[in-house]
């Protein structure tokens, strides 16, 4: 009843944290240690401009920075926040040569550490690749990207849709400013028309199961709680890497500066899914081979893009082997 | 999967089925959607979208101009303005708090920033370092 009513909306993102630093509506948050000894090197998670980052922090034991802070991690994460109207004119100059280094400066101060690790999920791992790709001197140990499409060739319906011969990207963003959240949530829930209603009914067959019904509401609420997409980031991914997939060709110039992966040197843990519809594993797959780092490992999971970060997979495979990897090199 | 009696489970084979459909619907969806001539329906769909939506902005903003009441974009002028304002509160706190420093009064630090956990730890297999 109280899934039809949509009473009792779940609580998210309860995870006790503090903001470090905010400016607009981006704020960097620092989570409370539940332990009293922490490795080393703080984990910053860099989050996706499309959707709100609770999706790595559900609810209690279904929490990725909840697992990371009880595993001893010092947990810091990057928001960008739902983006004003004013904010249309924010591009990746702005993400990735201001924010970042910035906010990678504030966890340096608080931490009194100069060595951070990046934990970019879906586009927050772009935004770390090209920050990282940028400032080679950056003070990034290790990188962690999961589910971070960097072939744009391979992004299946979504490049068809924005193909440059019928898709006029400058109309649309001049007349909209930052694109609607429900525009973007369309275009996802099209690439599986038939989802939503099998998922209703597999919620029918589970309505005795609290804990599928727990899950089930905690996810939807996600995917259905969108934000708009910045106006002047979204032409510049449509342009730079959906049409023009400069990031693969090793050509992609932000603000005048050249994003560089071969100048990636750090260790790299790639996490992906072989059925992930939002960020397809063609997409994904070649992460690996763009990087100089000489220590690099995949993961590969059957799972999609959700569950690969919040799903059963999440909590079974992939936040222990995130932890110990991490954690080896994080002292 | 059939049951202790060996009578097929209906539920199993329900769920069998949904997924099933629910693949071959998505793949017939996506076939017709992978199609130039759905992409340029697309196009053609938000090209409207986008007129409509400047069309009507343009509409409300007149009305609004008329009865004299303040319109989107002065709203988001207004935020803009705000945005700058904290902005620089910002940048004044941080130089003042710097200057305390300098003259040896340091400000309040604010409760996460005395978060001071030892960082000493190190993963289960790997032992300890002798200090």
């Amino acid at each position: 009843m109280d899934v039809i009513l949509d009473r009792e909306s779940p609580v998210v993102g309860a995870t006790p944290k503090d903001i470090l630093y905010a400016k607009g509506t981006q704020r960097l948050y620092r989570y409370r240690p539940v332990t009293d000894e922490v490795y080393r090197i703080p984990v910053v998670l860099v989050m996706s401009l499309i959707s709100k980052p609770y999706i790595l922090d559900l609810s209690p034991g279904q929490s990725l920075v909840e697992y990371l802070l009880r595993e001893g991690f010092d947990v810091f994460m990057v928001d960008w926040g739902v983006p004003r109207p004013e904010d249309s004119h924010l591009g990746l100059e702005y993400y990735v040569l201001d924010a970042l280094p910035r906010n990678v400066e504030e966890v340096q101060k608080v931490t009194g550490e100069r060595e951070i690790n990046i934990l970019g999920y879906c586009m927050g791992g772009l935004l770390g690749l090209m920050y990282n790709g940028i400032f080679h001197d950056a003070p990034v140990a290790n990188m962690v990207c999961a589910a971070t499409p960097v072939d744009f060739d391979g992004m299946g319906l979504f490049r068809r849709w924005s193909d440059r011969r019928w898709f006029d990207l400058d109309r649309l963003v001049d007349s909209l400013g930052n694109i609607p959240p429900d525009l973007i949530f369309r275009s996802f829930e099209m690439l599986r028309p038939a989802q939503r209603w099998a998922e209703y009914a597999r919620l029918l067959d589970n309505l005795h199961n609290d804990l599928y019904v727990k899950h089930w509401r905690l996810f939807n609420k996600w995917v259905y709680d969108q934000i708009p997409f910045p106006g002047q980031a979204y032409r510049q991914l449509i342009k730079e890497l959906m049409w023009e997939n400069k990031l693969m060709k090793g050509q992609l110039n932000i603000g005048g500066r050249m994003v560089d992966t071969k100048g990636i040197t750090c260790p790299l843990l790639h996490i992906m899914a072989e059925y992930d519809h939002i960020a397809p594993f063609d997409s994904t797959q070649p992460l690996s081979t763009l990087v100089g780092s000489e220590e690099k490992e995949d993961i590969i999971l059957k799972g999609g893009h959700v569950s690969l970060i919040a799903g059963r997979n999440a909590w079974t495979r992939v936040w222990p082997q995130l932890s110990q990897w991490l954690g080896e090199r994080s002292v | 999967m059939p049951d202790n009696d060996n009578r097929a489970d209906v539920g199993q084979l329900w769920r069998s089925w949904l997924t099933e459909t629910e693949r071959q619907w998505n793949t017939f969806f996506n076939d017709i959607m992978g199609t130039d001539s759905f992409g340029r329906f697309v196009g053609g769909y938000i090209e409207t979208y986008s007129q409509v939506q400047r069309l009507i902005s343009q509409n409300m903003q007149r009305s609004l101009s008329t009865f004299n009441l303040p319109t989107r974009s002065d709203i988001v002028d207004l935020s803009e303005r705000l945005s700058t304002v904290e902005e620089r509160l910002a940048s004044i706190e941080s130089a003042l708090k710097t200057l305390a420093e300098a003259v040896g009064h340091p400000t309040q630090t604010a409760s996460v920033t005395q978060l001071r956990p030892r960082r000493t730890r190190r993963p289960r297999s790997q032992p300890a370092q002798a200090q």
